[in-house]
């Protein structure tokens, strides 16, 4: 996992509230192979970013060029509410996104999101909406996201001091998933296995034919 | 050391570390994969250049894209080429990940929790995970089977062998006393879930226990631990005996020669402590019990066949009136109306639920040398089941009284298969969920026991299958 800390991007504002996980990864979407060049960028919020005719829908923000480098987006509430599709979370990476930055989120959509390396931060409403505004004003502007001193910096330099739990992190800033904090313990699963196994020599294996 | 329940001794015996969180890192010694997202998990691997640690000690098993017509035909015989796509994925990605797979043209091929216990794969005292919310059925072998997430929880346990959880709390429901005949399995755990609620059962991990479950074969068992999951519970077991003793002896992954002895030493300390304390207990009346069937969109809208459908305007809670509102107009019902007055379209007889071969057998007694006044399916839980089904000739009772006699896959119980009831028909089932279009899109499911369904086959509405019986 990419390790998160200090991140400086281009932020987009999407000011629709109520984004289920559905619209971030489309149900038709759901059965196709994640492969790099062919993974769920084009999937994520489909339905939004193009026409029925497949074509980018020109008013939607994230087709505006000034958005092409997005590294940022600035959601509504209750951003990934819905089905717990594991892929929306995958959408959202693939699409180029490091943060969401919002006034609430779907609970298990942010766990899924946490889990592989993208910074979830909740923030006041207030606060969202003067942060849309200076996006609006301004096409194009980054922020910053310092994940270790948990401060983000809007477009006008205002600072916002945000709450993440120390353990998300902690695993967030040194770039690692639930898979490496537990290969920390592999020496303490080896030694259980081994033990395991000499204790109930027929636990069952299978065998490919 | 202080009594201990059958579930907490299990637990204890997998826990590796434990987290500040208080989180257990437990080890997996079985996991099983099936179709549904589990590419997900595999694509996600795939990305971060990440195997699988054990392949020996995980089983890909396609069960809930595969069409049960057409199996001689392989893919080709798959027409909807995006469920093909799905069945190819896992084909592909256990190929990928050398895992050991059981795929459509396998003669042990079925549905997971169906052939674990058949293989001897769910045994007394293991941890055994897969990416399905049916998983605890393997409880039913005295093995603590828990149900996995499809992408980050299958991702982990394939590249780890083991599982973060948190400790669940213990809940006993005791059924004393003996069934009345005719009372199946399936009445039990609908009677239990009618009682506590589709959420009664969150956040503990049951042990079924009393005289009846002692008295009840491992299907019925099995029957019983796998609806676990329509009370909320994750977990659901039974303490292993003689019965477990027995259908485990000779199976292909079942200990032998000098580890059968040790192998019973251990099972038979594994039972809860006469004096272990549960965090909860409840207990019922196995006389008082019947058959039961669900009228509405939810598995705790059940009761017994000679009973009603609910009035809504009698219910005073307000949340339970509405629910019950709009599932009697997701029913197509009307209020008050008596459950054998309720006409049926169509049966389906099958999931892991309920198609092992006892199921079949009390179907069968119902129709045979019957005709039903209705089509259905008849989709065995195993191709094992199915070549014991027609060695006993319970095939030909199902082909003679007009049912299909399909091949072995989840098929009708979500139709992620493409098997589908159609929209406004109504089937008589022996699933395990009647939301609204969990059988398709508009479909009405009224989940009961095997020889219920059977007995709505004949009559083309829901019967009470005492009536038949006497």
């Amino acid at each position: 996992m990419r390790p998160f800390t200090v991140l400086t991007a281009v932020a987009a504002p999407l000011e629709i509230a109520k984004i289920d996980t559905g619209m971030i990864l489309p149900g038709r979407f759901m059965r196709r192979h994640r492969r790099p060049g062919h993974d769920y960028a084009e999937a994520f919020l489909y339905d939004l970013r193009f026409d029925e005719t497949g074509r980018p829908r020109a008013d939607f923000v994230l087709n505006a060029p000034a958005y092409r480098e997005a590294g940022i987006l600035v959601t509504d509430i209750d951003f990934g509410c819905g089905s717990s599709r594991e892929g929306a979370a995958f959408a959202v990476m693939d699409f180029g996104l490091r943060a969401l930055v919002g006034p609430s989120f779907g609970e298990i959509f942010q766990v899924n999101c946490l889990q592989n390396g993208i910074l979830v931060v909740t923030l006041s409403e207030t606060i969202i909406r003067d942060i849309w505004r200076q996006l609006r004003e301004r096409p194009g502007a980054e922020m910053t996201i310092d994940l270790p001193n948990q401060i983000l910096t809007a477009p006008d330099g205002t600072a916002h001091a945000f709450e993440i739990s120390p353990l998300r992190k902690d695993r967030l800033v040194r770039g690692i998933d639930d898979i490496d904090v537990t290969l920390e313990h592999l020496d303490a699963i080896e030694a259980f296995e081994a033990k395991r196994r000499a204790a109930v020599p027929w636990l069952p294996t299978a065998r490919r034919e | 050391m202080s009594p201990r329940t059958l579930f907490e001794k299990i637990w204890s015996d997998h826990v590796i570390v434990t987290s500040p969180q208080g989180e257990d890192l437990l080890y997996v010694d079985f996991n099983l994969i099936n179709e549904g997202q589990s590419f997900l998990a595999f694509d996600q691997l795939r990305i971060e250049g990440r195997s699988a640690r054990r392949p020996e000690q995980q089983l890909a098993v396609t069960d809930h894209y595969l069409p049960t017509i057409n199996r001689a035909l392989g893919p080709a015989g798959m027409t909807n080429p995006e469920i093909r796509r799905v069945v190819e994925m896992l084909d592909e990605n256990a190929a990928a990940f050398a895992l050991p797979h059981i795929g459509w043209h396998h003669r042990d091929q079925g549905i997971a929790h169906v052939i674990a216990p058949e293989l001897g794969i769910a045994q007394p005292g293991l941890l055994i995970t897969c990416n399905d919310s049916h998983t605890a059925t393997n409880g039913a072998c005295g093995a603590l089977g828990i149900p996995v997430g499809g992408g980050n929880q299958l991702r982990h346990v394939l590249a780890t062998q083991t599982v973060w959880l948190k400790k669940p709390k213990t809940l006993r429901i005791s059924i004393e006393g003996a069934l009345p005949s005719a009372v199946s399995a399936k009445d039990v755990i609908l009677s239990i879930i009618r009682e506590i609620g589709v959420g009664g059962a969150t956040g503990y991990a049951v042990e079924y226990a009393g005289a009846a479950i002692r008295a009840m074969s491992m299907e019925a068992r099995m029957t019983i631990c796998n609806m676990s999951i329509e009370a909320g519970a994750r977990i659901g077991m039974v303490a292993p005996d003689d019965t477990t003793f027995q259908f485990l002896a000779g199976r292909p992954n079942a200990p032998e020669g000098a580890d059968r002895p040790r192998a019973l030493a251990w099972w038979k300390t594994l039972p809860s402590d006469p004096d272990a304390i549960f965090d909860r207990e409840l207990s019922f009346d196995a006389g008082r019990l019947a058959p039961m069937v669900s009228w509405g969109t939810s598995p705790e809208d059940c009761a017994p066949v000679d009973g009603a459908v609910p009035d809504p305007s009698r219910i005073g809670d307000g949340d339970r009136r509405r629910h019950v509102e709009r599932a009697l107009d997701y029913m197509r019902l009307k209020p008050a109306t008596p459950l054998d007055q309720i006409a049926i379209d169509r049966v389906f007889i099958g999931s892991c639920t309920n198609s092992r071969i006892e199921d079949l057998r009390a179907a069968a007694r119902v129709l045979k040398g019957r005709r039903t006044a209705v089509p259905g399916m008849v989709s065995p839980g195993s191709s094992a089941v199915k070549r014991q089904a027609e060695s006993e000739g319970l095939d030909r009772i199902f082909r003679d009284a007009g049912l299909e006699w399909r091949d072995a896959g989840c098929s009708m119980c979500n139709g992620s298969n493409g098997e589908l009831v159609a929209p406004g028909e109504r089937c008589a089932s022996t699933t395990n969920r009647n939301f609204e279009g969990r059988q398709g899109r508009g479909a009405l499911t009224h989940i009961m026991s095997p020889a219920m369904v059977a007995a709505a086959a004949v009559f083309g509405r829901i019967t009470d299958v005492r009536r038949l019986s006497s």
